[in-house]
């Protein structure tokens, strides 16, 4: 599903951000990102999400070489790409639904779809009820799950989440992995950014590794690498 | 899996890009309704800077409509070599009659002529002195409006000049010239003028517009995230842009209309001791349709300018 093939980018200032990199992720597949911070986690999902471009290398989605998608379809590109960040982008003047109906909006999708859909995806991260509060009434964990509501409710094949437990107690983080874990067994390809790693050695999942822009573990394609660095 | 385009099936994509523009543009004119006070100083602005203009415009227009009941001023007349008999000036009348330039004719004959000069001029005494009447018989010829122009009579006059019987003729054009080349130099003063002002309103607006999207930014950066395209994020702006102008525009012609009123008094008491009894005539309504699209059209480009100068350098990072 994301595929990395001899992917560098070296920023125009000159700092190499990342060096060959080379994974595959699978269709379906669960992964977590890992590294110290400045170590390129958060260069690698600027790659997949066209926010930069590779300097050298292919970075392929379902396939599509993205180097070929122009600055007109990376928008639609991006539709299928549910994202998660630490500091949550949330509108902070609009409420709950209009956060999270924000997708759907700009999908064009009428008025009666988005509200069943929002419904739902509040449903799934347990903040039902909650669409006319706004952002600012809301805890931390629960403006990290409007977050992931947004980043769900038009069912994007590829979940991408950077440090979304950054902020929140150990209870919490779980609560959130659980979430992933939903999504993933509905067929969704997950990768998460994070340095926690505890949280990573509690959880079975592949973890690729970065280390100074280079990436360890990455190859063999598939294969369960639990455990840290 | 598609990557590069939209989910939703064609029809479907069509309905919902007019629903879609009915809702961003309403939800624009909500937006403004929400800020009141910085709206309408906004608005205001553009509504002073466009009925300047209009009121140019409507100046223009009057003093269009003043020349034109002036037409008679560019009457001709034809002085009539001596010594020709009636029947032959009758004659001249009725040849210059089916001229397709003329509209009308009359005539004053010699007798006449000394009957009027004798009662207007006081020297009636003097001249029961001369021995034969010294005025010669005029024929006066009134031009078709649409050859009344200084041009246009100027031209019929050398023609009436080839008749025979006609000694010389007359044209008091000179003043006539002057007051359209008057009238010409206002016009282009209304568009030198109305041209600055209406740059003025495309740049207030795009400031506006300007100022709008960088409030935005944070917003414009999480919707270009979620997969929104420039087109949709813009949209909003352009509408507001629109909105501005529309209301701008209708402000404008409120403005233009007081001023009217307040100065219709003051000129018919002016123009009553002239024996006239023109009255201003202020915008009507195809020129307020008019004054709105335009207005609303120069909301338009300058949030298009805008738009397209500081939206595109917004990315997420």
């Amino acid at each position: 599903m994301i595929q990395f093939e001899q992917v560098s980018k070296v920023y125009s200032g000159g700092q190499k951000a990342l060096l060959n990199v080379n994974f595959h992720l699978q269709k379906g597949e669960m992964a977590f990102l890992t590294g110290h911070s400045g170590a390129g986690k958060s260069t690698l999902l600027k790659l997949i999400t066209v926010i930069e471009r590779a300097t050298a290398g292919k970075v392929s989605i379902n396939g599509h070489d993205i180097a070929k998608v122009g600055v007109k379809h990376v928008p639609y590109l991006r539709r299928n790409i549910g994202m998660i960040f630490q500091n949550h982008h949330l509108l902070m003047d609009k409420s709950v639904f209009d956060n999270v109906a924000l997708p759907l909006v700009i999908e064009g999708f009428s008025h009666g779809e988005i509200r069943k859909r929002v419904a739902a995806a509040l449903d799934m991260v347990g903040l039902y009820g909650k669409e006319r509060h706004i952002p600012i009434m809301l805890s931390g964990g629960e403006q990290q799950r409007v977050g992931i509501a947004r980043a769900i409710v038009n069912k994007p094949p590829i979940l991408l989440a950077d440090e979304p437990t950054g902020n929140l107690d150990p209870k919490l983080s779980m609560d959130i992995l659980r979430l992933f874990e939903t999504f993933n067994d509905a067929g969704t390809t997950v990768l998460i950014a994070t340095h926690d790693l505890g949280l990573i050695a509690r959880m079975k999942y592949r973890t690729l590794t970065l280390r100074q822009g280079t990436m360890l573990g990455g190859e063999p394609s598939g294969a369960m690498t639990a455990g840290g660095v | 899996m598609s990557l590069t385009q939209s989910k939703l099936p064609l029809t479907g994509r069509i309905v919902m890009f007019f629903i879609r523009h009915l809702q961003q543009g309403t939800a624009s004119l909500g937006e403004l309704w929400r800020n009141p006070l910085s709206s309408f100083m906004t608005m205001a602005v553009l509504g002073v800077s466009l009925s300047l203009p209009a009121a140019l415009q409507v100046l223009v227009k009057n003093a269009e409509n003043i020349t034109q009941s002036w037409n008679s001023a560019a009457e001709i007349s034809l002085f009539i070599n001596d010594g020709r008999s009636e029947q032959s000036i009758q004659s001249l009348i009725s040849r210059i009659r089916v001229y397709s330039e003329v509209d009308s004719v009359s005539y004053i004959s010699r007798s006449q002529a000394l009957e009027e000069f004798q009662s207007l001029s006081g020297f009636g005494e003097a001249l029961s002195y001369l021995d034969e009447n010294p005025l010669p018989a005029v024929v006066t010829v009134t031009p078709l409006a649409k050859y009344s122009s200084p041009v246009g009579a100027r031209q019929l006059l050398q023609k009436l000049e080839h008749e025979p019987e006609v000694n010389f003729g007359r044209l008091d054009v000179e003043w006539l010239e002057r007051l359209q080349a008057l009238v010409n130099l206002l016009e282009r003063t209304v568009m030198a003028v109305g041209s600055l002002l209406m740059l003025a309103v495309v740049l207030v607006i795009g400031n506006t517009i300007r100022l709008a999207i960088m409030n935005r930014r944070t917003e414009i950066e999480i919707m270009k995230l979620v997969g929104a395209t420039e087109a949709f994020i813009q949209r909003p702006f352009l509408y507001t842009g629109i909105w501005y102008g529309i209301i701008g525009g209708m402000l404008a012609w409120i403005i233009v209309n007081i001023l009217v009123l307040f100065l219709d008094g003051a000129l018919a008491d002016l123009l009553g001791l002239y024996g006239s009894t023109i009255s201003i005539q202020s915008l009507s309504f195809s020129e307020l349709i008019q004054l709105v699209l335009l207005a609303s059209f120069l909301g338009w480009l300058g949030s298009y300018l805008s738009v397209r100068q500081h939206l595109r350098k917004i990315e997420p990072s």
